[in-house]
């Protein structure tokens, strides 16, 4: 990618973030309580109500929404980007993965701080710090190129097709119950639980948990496999938006 | 004359008239041919919905044609337009750097020519406040001195000649004919005969997307004046 695109990437990110704190009166607070909230519920509801999981369940909640709530954020943000786009697709040319970038990139940069604030809970509450930390440095990036693969995949499809922005959420609310998010798919059969862990983000989930629950390496195996997997989602996503993009421009406005 | 930079040849563009599975296609452009060589300054003439902005975007770039033969040479191309990319929360100052990245410009290029934009703009202490606090002549005003940073090869402009008020307009108009007349190639869309004459050395004539006449500017004018007002075109089946 040139560099002046690179250095737009990240100012027009600076510019989203800016926006946020712009629109609302608690501003930056609000990345910090709205997925507290979002947690809150989960908990209350599945912890407290039904009373699902074990004695671990909190934490194994917890680290599955911070994951799961990355993902979610910027594939149903990023679905709108290129489409909210269009009369500056107009105006000018450019490669319009830029927008999905920007509202990934914007996303990521509160993912870290929940992130923190996750750890920050997981030591207060018995989980302390342990040598495979090392271990989420390359599970999050895997995540991040799922992340970026899926929100370009659905931000290329959705000018197209604006009907889908109808869709997403129910998909999205779905694949939260699918992922392993709220409950083990431990006790599930085998044949089915085989193809579960096709989806990447419940081995990404798995191993986020394995390192900060249990001090336990990722499995390098399925690791490599995700990765894989998500490179050429990365791939396809990027060649669907090049593809598309003389369509969107000749879209009735 | 030098090597054409830009051709087209019998070039058609279609737009989906609708967002409906079948929807039939509309071609703004039928079937348009010019070479355009550098530092050519070209007029294009023709009614409402004849296709002049589309031609615009087709030479940018941003449209491709769906039939016909589009040539260029490594030629960058701006579409001369105001305000691009603004957002209303950002300063002055912010928007100026983020409109020049979208125009191509590198970060750094854009910190050396703030102070420029600053100056031409007018803003003073505005221009570190959000442009949401605007006038909406702060906002031209602003716009036209970042869209004036870059230096295409090719300028590509649709009807804007001058922004702002009485005095700013002035200003504009006069940058903007030194720009023009400093050797950049110019296609310029417009419907006012006066401007054409003291813009553009050539003109090119366009009816329900197709070239009626390319040639010098008093003898394409002229056609164009004596031509009756040709019917609506048909929408065209998919």
């Amino acid at each position: 990618m040139r560099l002046h695109l690179v250095e737009l990437i990240l100012f027009a990110t600076y510019a989203e973030l800016r926006a946020e704190r712009a629109r609302s009166y608690l501003g930056l607070l609000w990345w910090i309580i709205e997925p507290a909230m979002n947690m809150g519920t989960y908990y209350l509801v599945f912890a407290v109500i039904l009373k699902s999981g074990g004695p671990d369940y909190v934490p194994f909640l917890l680290i599955g929404l911070t994951q799961w709530q990355w993902f979610k954020s910027c594939v149903s943000h990023g679905s709108y980007s290129i489409w909210q786009h269009l009369p500056l697709a107009r105006q000018v040319k450019l490669p319009l993965q830029v927008f999905p970038s920007v509202q990934i990139l914007a996303d990521t940069v509160k993912f870290l701080f929940i992130m923190l604030l996750l750890l920050v809970v997981l030591w207060i509450s018995g989980y302390p710090p342990n040598i495979t930390y090392f271990g989420l440095l390359p599970v999050l990036l895997a995540e991040m190129v799922f992340v970026t693969a899926a929100t370009y995949i659905v931000a290329a499809l959705v000018p197209l097709v604006p009907d889908l922005r109808f869709v997403i959420e129910q998909v999205l609310q779905v694949g939260l119950f699918l992922s392993g998010i709220v409950f083990s798919l431990d006790g599930l059969p085998d044949w089915l639980r085989r193809w579960f862990i096709l989806n990447p983000i419940v081995e990404l989930v798995d191993a986020g948990r394995g390192i900060l629950m249990r001090a336990q390496w990722p499995d390098w195996y399925a690791l490599g496999r995700v990765a894989l997997i998500s490179l050429a989602l990365y791939a396809f996503g990027t060649f669907l938006i090049t593809r598309l993009t003389p369509r969107y421009v000749k879209l009735p406005t | 004359m030098s090597e054409p930079i830009i051709r087209l040849e019998n070039v058609g563009v279609a737009f989906n008239a609708q967002l409906r599975v079948g929807a039939p296609l509309f071609w703004a452009l039928e079937d348009v041919s010019l070479d355009l060589a550098r530092g050519d300054r070209l007029g294009v003439v023709g009614r409402n919905g004849s296709g002049k902005s589309t031609l615009l975007r087709t030479i940018a770039g941003i449209i491709t044609p769906d039939r016909g033969r589009l040539k260029r040479a490594p030629v960058s191309c701006q579409l001369l337009s105001l305000t691009l990319g603004f957002l209303p929360h950002l300063s002055g100052r912010d928007n100026a750097v983020l409109s020049g990245l979208m125009l191509g410009m590198r970060r750094r290029e854009i910190m050396q020519r703030l102070p420029a934009i600053l100056e031409f703009s007018e803003l003073g202490d505005f221009f570190h406040q959000p442009i949401s606090s605007y006038s909406t002549g702060m906002t031209m005003r602003l716009g036209f001195s970042v869209a004036m940073q870059v230096e295409p090869d090719v300028l590509l402009i649709d009807e804007v000649l001058s922004v702002g008020d009485t005095e700013f307009q002035q200003k504009s108009g006069a940058a903007l004919r030194e720009r023009i007349h400093s050797g950049t190639t110019v296609v310029f869309v417009s419907h006012g005969d006066a401007q054409i004459k003291q813009v553009c050395d050539r003109a090119l004539w366009i009816e329900h997307g197709r070239s009626m006449m390319h040639g010098p500017v008093d003898a394409v004018l002229a056609a164009y004046h004596a031509a009756p007002s040709p019917p609506a075109p048909p929408l065209a089946g998919s």
